[in-house]
């Protein structure tokens, strides 16, 4: 049985938030609705597990994060670069489209951020989801969003503030499996 | 306060409190913290900032028109098991309808690759200019080979280097033109596919500026060996001349005034005599 359609106009209005969302994990365009179509497909083929008491929104982010980080994991043995460190690398090509709307270091130091970090951080300050929801979403207990979150917090302020922490990626993922 | 510990997860609290995800007791106790000690108070208030900037930065993504893709797929989806079956019919003239369209390719290529005597082939001038649009931009790796040497005679012998290996490849004298009296200097060379085989692209950029304004030459195997004159395209900023000389097809590609880049174009097809 496909998708009714009452549950597509309920999917249909969560896209604005959903695209928002996905655009501040990955920051370019196109890949992050990309992944809003994975996300979008998987909510219809599974349309049926939806709990209709719970909120579609939180459900359809956490659909797109399980996506999120099964991309991560097939590319894991790439290299992986942000795209925001390749703006003013040397290989970059002259005079490069830029949004002058865009708050370059914000986005810039949100993309230094360890993904564990990152998301919780904008999935409650952003999306404006609890502590609860935030954990259900990201399958971790809400001790661990709790400390997840002041810790992006501390470290987008310390690269606001100029201080860039040494490999982010690396000593950050570190220190995280400690906390879990 | 009575909290040994409270400098481990004083963060954490803090970082809660701005979030309002305390129970109320725990909350009076932050409020009584923040009241006594002004440089948390500072903290929470630049964390309450990078929020506000955050929502301002990213809310207007929000607010875009949802693509017609995406509202497409939600109206319209079918999960896959549903058609599975209907896949699988369509599979076999799915294989079918490959091998039309391969053979429609083929023939549009062979079609496109015989319009003879004014050499330059259809498609040629496009992927010339595209070849110009993908690397006259480049900062850092514009060429295949540089002629640009820390010494005189570094650039000497990358140039004859460049102009002995481009011969070869492309089967005909590959001469490094001198652009210097119309300003423009070579920085290198690179070797690029064709459909009758390869094509030698030069670069040259304009002296004392950077990638700001490049030209870029191209010389192949024509497909017809009946001399051409000068032809002119233009394709937005890029203008493009081309001509056939002897058993050459030379093309140049840039984004100048169209008198500019004949002046350019003049300047080969004497130094080719």
């Amino acid at each position: 049985m496909t998708a009714p359609t009452a549950f597509r106009q309920q999917l249909l209005s969560t896209i604005p938030r959903l695209r928002r969302y996905a655009r501040s994990l990955v920051f370019d365009a196109s890949t992050a609705d990309d992944l809003v179509q994975t996300a979008l497909e998987r909510a219809l083929a599974h349309w049926h597990q939806f709990d209709q008491r719970r909120d579609i929104l939180v459900w359809v982010i956490s659909i797109a994060h399980n996506a999120h980080m099964d991309d991560r994991r097939r590319r894991s043995h790439l290299v992986n670069v942000e795209p925001l460190d390749l703006q003013d690398g040397p290989d970059s090509v002259a005079a490069p489209a830029s949004d002058p709307g865009l708050r370059m270091d914000l986005v810039a130091a949100l993309s230094r951020l360890p993904v564990e970090q990152r998301e919780p951080l904008l999935l409650v300050t952003l999306e404006q989801l609890s502590y609860a929801e935030c954990a259900e979403v990201l399958h971790i207990p809400i001790g661990t969003v709790m400390s997840r979150i002041s810790r992006g917090r501390v470290a987008l302020r310390a690269l606001l503030d100029g201080h860039v922490p040494a490999t982010p990626t690396n000593s950050a993922t570190r220190s995280l499996r400690r906390v879990v | 306060m009575n909290t040994p510990d409270r400098d481990d997860s004083l963060p954490d609290q803090l970082s809660a409190w701005l979030d309002d995800e305390l129970t109320p007791a725990q909350r009076a106790e932050i409020d009584a913290w923040l009241h006594e000690h002004p440089e948390d108070t500072a903290r929470v208030r630049l964390w309450a900032a990078d929020r506000d900037a955050l929502r301002a930065r990213l809310a207007p993504v929000a607010e875009e028109p949802v693509p017609p893709r995406l509202e497409h797929l939600v109206l319209n989806h079918t999960p896959a098991r549903q058609w599975l079956t209907a896949t699988r019919l369509a599979a076999g003239f799915a294989v079918f309808a490959l091998g039309a369209v391969l053979g429609a390719a083929t023939a549009w290529r062979m079609l496109g690759d015989d319009d003879g005597p004014e050499g330059a082939s259809a498609g040629w001038d496009r992927r010339v200019m595209g070849a110009h649009a993908v690397y006259a931009p480049e900062v850092r790796h514009p060429v295949e080979v540089s002629v640009v040497g820390a010494t005189a005679e570094d650039s000497r012998a990358q140039e004859e280097h460049l102009s002995r290996w481009l011969t070869k490849r492309v089967d005909r004298p590959v001469k490094l033109f001198d652009l210097r009296a119309q300003g423009f200097e070579l920085i290198g060379g690179r070797l690029l596919p064709e459909s009758n085989g390869p094509c030698a692209q030069l670069m040259y950029q304009r002296i004392g500026q950077s990638a700001a304004t490049r030209v870029t030459v191209y010389l192949r195997k024509p497909d017809g060996t009946t001399p051409a004159a000068f032809k002119y395209e233009r394709q937005g900023d890029l203008g493009m001349f081309y001509w056939v000389e002897g058993t050459t097809g030379y093309a140049i590609v840039g984004s100048l005034p169209r008198e500019q880049l004949l002046a350019l174009a003049e300047a080969i097809y004497k130094q080719v005599g």
